[in-house]
């Protein structure tokens, strides 16, 4: 009945495509109602589920059967798909509100708006998917959707390369989703959630692998991770759409959607929980010495990945959850301000040429502060309601030590560059040409970012407290390990500062080996992306030349011979070669034998 | 004994010496060596056609094949020498390098 509603959010969306008038002014303003009154439709369904936490499953179109497998359209609207639609949709309204000022002078607006709005559909699609095909159907269309938004100037050689990277590592998690679905056909037969949860198998290790690889390509966890930098080359509302709000959420959603799988398999839990940590660790190390403020806050989404990577890994899906819709509002809040100082300085990204934007863009550089803070996980802000749980269960809970250190570690150094960006980016004089004008006069830019900055310090608290907790957390623990998000956190901002304010006028020589390190991304995309096409070209090459044609064909018989023979002839042989003579004593000795026997 | 015979073992015993005996050039040797298996293949359909054994009639078809077969062996020396030294001297064959 009334969960229908929230079919109607998905085809509103739809039916703007349809329309397909892309030639009229109208189609941004059509499309951007649509998102909005989709928004406060979702909603409806939403607080119904808050008041009566009845969820629903709507099956409704029989696609075909195969053999003894049921293939029909059907979505699940339970806690989480409930949860994250309306967020989903207010923050692609804002965004889409966003680009009205940011793409403002681009021909192809119409085109944008198009692909923001088939992402937004794909993602409410894999969100709200019940079976596996459908989920499936989901990823590609957000891995698609990436692809074109990523190369949307296509005329940049490294937008081209960012976005067919992006594709690629997409690809190879791919696979592991694959192999969790043709397992799941093969032993459970079904790709239905219901099914699969009821059946409950013994020895889900190897779905849940493939399911692990599948949601660290799409999640961009550590090994697979070099695409989400470098898709910074699209532009900002693309990359606060996807890479930090939805598609970077995919793959983590469809891990907490497996957690009544996953609560069985320690195996898998612990790996997930290493992958998380290092993950965590590694971008922001590298991270910390970043000057593209995009690439910053690009490596942040991903340290912040990792930090679900590691709730899921300690059994705690929900803290993952609650941690992923209240990272979306901060995180779109933050590329929407960088994508507002970079527009206002004239297409700068580089911090180091930033600076004193602290007095003349007021509301952004509020937003920023605001973000950093609830990112880092200052009290009663956002991410407090989020962050420190997860840090508290993680620190009262039966783990690797080694994983819990490396995300403390990790959580400081997010306060570090926060506070980097803010210094560089607000803080002291200005360092950017002096006739740029800075102007923040635009509704299409203030708005978005004023919503989003009531989101970000609200909706923490109004989430944690309309949700009933699916697991008890812990009340009671030691002083010392209550404060140690809080210590760290301000170890990190304190630390930051100083640093920043002792060394802002000295210069490197040459940076130290560690500075490279963290500078080059580890170094990590520098030597995969160069060895491995290396290793599988010079490998084919040799199979189809050297072996085949050479070795074969040529050396294996007739040369070998030939340099056998000699050899064995030179060895062996030890006559000078005077012909005539060995003739000529057969000769005499024949004669010689027939005169005596006659 | 016949004379038939006495004729063609003569014509065997010339090219076995002309075999033995040659002054410069290899491919004389090689040609006594054919006029040997000639009189060899000559003599043997003789004899088992005048003795009536006709078991042995494929006896000079055996020597035909081995012949050619010698004789294919004894052309690639001659050309591996001929492609080293540009003639069939014999004098050249003293080197053991071929």
């Amino acid at each position: 009945t009334l969960m229908l509603t929230s079919l109607i959010i998905l085809t509103l969306p739809i039916i703007t495509t349809l329309l397909q008038n892309n030639k009229t002014n109208c189609f941004l303003y059509i499309t951007k109602t649509a998102v909005t009154y989709a928004f406060a439709i979702s909603l409806i369904p939403t607080l119904l589920f808050i008041q009566s936490n009845q969820e629903a499953y709507i099956s409704n179109w029989h696609w075909m059967t195969i053999h003894t497998l049921k293939l029909s359209m059907s979505f699940k609207l339970d806690f989480f798909s409930l949860t994250f639609m309306p967020i989903a949709l207010f923050i692609t309204w804002s965004i889409m509100e966003f680009s009205l000022w940011y793409m403002h002078s681009d021909p192809h607006i119409n085109r944008f708006f198009k692909y923001l709005l088939l992402f937004l559909i794909t993602m409410l699609i894999l969100v709200s998917a019940n079976n596996l095909l459908q989920l499936f159907m989901g990823w590609e269309g957000v891995g698609i959707m990436s692809f074109l938004l990523i190369s949307w100037w296509h005329g940049r050689t490294d937008a081209n390369t960012a976005a067919l990277q992006a594709m690629l590592y997409n690809r190879i998690g791919d696979m592991g989703f694959i192999m969790m679905m043709a397992w799941f056909t093969i032993h459970l037969n079904s790709w239905e959630f219901q099914q699969i949860f009821l059946t409950n198998p013994k020895n889900t290790t190897l779905p849940l692998l493939g399911l692990l690889l599948a949601s660290a390509g799409k999640s961009a966890q550590f090994g697979l991770h070099p695409w989400l930098p470098s898709a910074m080359e699209g532009p900002t509302p693309v990359s606060a759409l996807l890479h930090s709000s939805t598609m970077v959420m995919a793959g983590v959603f469809t891990l907490i959607r497996f957690y009544p799988l996953m609560e069985n398999n320690l195996t898998i839990q612990t790996s997930t929980l290493c992958l998380g940590a290092i993950t965590t660790l590694f971008t922001a190390i590298c991270a910390l010495t970043q000057n593209d403020i995009k690439k910053i806050i690009a490596l942040s989404t991903s340290s912040q990945l990792g930090l679900m990577m590691v709730t899921i890994g300690i059994n705690q899906p929900h803290l993952a959850f609650i941690h992923m819709c209240t990272h979306a509002f901060f995180k779109a809040m933050l590329f929407l301000s960088s994508g507002s100082i970079i527009h206002n300085l004239n297409n700068e990204q580089d911090i180091r040429k930033m600076g004193g934007l602290y007095k003349t863009m007021p509301i952004t550089s509020t937003a920023i502060i605001i973000g950093s803070l609830a990112l880092t996980g200052m009290p009663f802000l956002t991410g407090f309601y989020s962050k420190d749980p997860i840090i508290e269960t993680a620190n009262m809970s039966y783990i690797n030590t080694w994983a819990l250190l490396i995300t403390l570690i990790a959580v400081s150094m997010t306060a570090s560059y926060s506070t980097r960006i803010i210094f560089f980016a607000l803080l002291g004089q200005p360092r950017y040409p002096p006739l740029t004008q800075v102007n923040e006069n635009n509704p299409y830019l203030v708005n978005p970012i004023k919503r989003l900055i009531l989101g970000s310090i609200f909706m923490g608290f109004l989430i944690s407290m309309n949700t009933i907790p699916h697991t008890t957390p812990q009340m009671t623990m030691p002083p010392h390990l209550k404060f140690m998000a809080l210590a760290v956190t301000l170890l990190g901002f304190t630390v930051a500062t100083e640093l920043n304010n002792m060394t802002h006028n000295l210069m490197f020589k040459q940076p130290s080996r560690m500075h490279t390190f963290s500078t080059m991304l580890g170094y990590y995309p520098t030597t995969t992306h160069r060895i491995l096409p290396y290793l599988s070209l010079t490998m084919s090459q040799n199979l189809a030349t050297t072996i085949m044609d050479s070795i074969w064909l040529e050396k294996m018989i007739p040369k070998n011979l030939t340099t056998m023979q000699k050899t064995a002839a030179s060895l062996v042989s030890n006559q000078k070669g005077l012909m005539k003579l060995y003739f000529l004593s057969f000769l005499l000795s024949i004669t010689l034998g027939l005169l005596i026997a006659l | 004994m016949p004379y038939i015979y006495i004729n063609i073992i003569l014509a065997f015993v010339i090219s076995l010496i002309g075999t033995l005996i040659y002054r410069s050039h290899l491919i004389s040797s090689l040609l006594c060596l054919e006029g040997m298996i000639l009189s060899l293949f000559t003599l043997n359909a003789l004899l088992s056609l005048n003795i009536n054994f006709t078991l042995s009639t494929i006896v000079p078809l055996i020597l035909l094949v081995f012949a050619a077969c010698e004789a294919a062996v004894g052309l690639a020396l001659l050309i591996i020498i001929s492609n080293t030294y540009g003639l069939d001297y014999v004098q050249n064959l003293n080197l053991l390098q071929c």
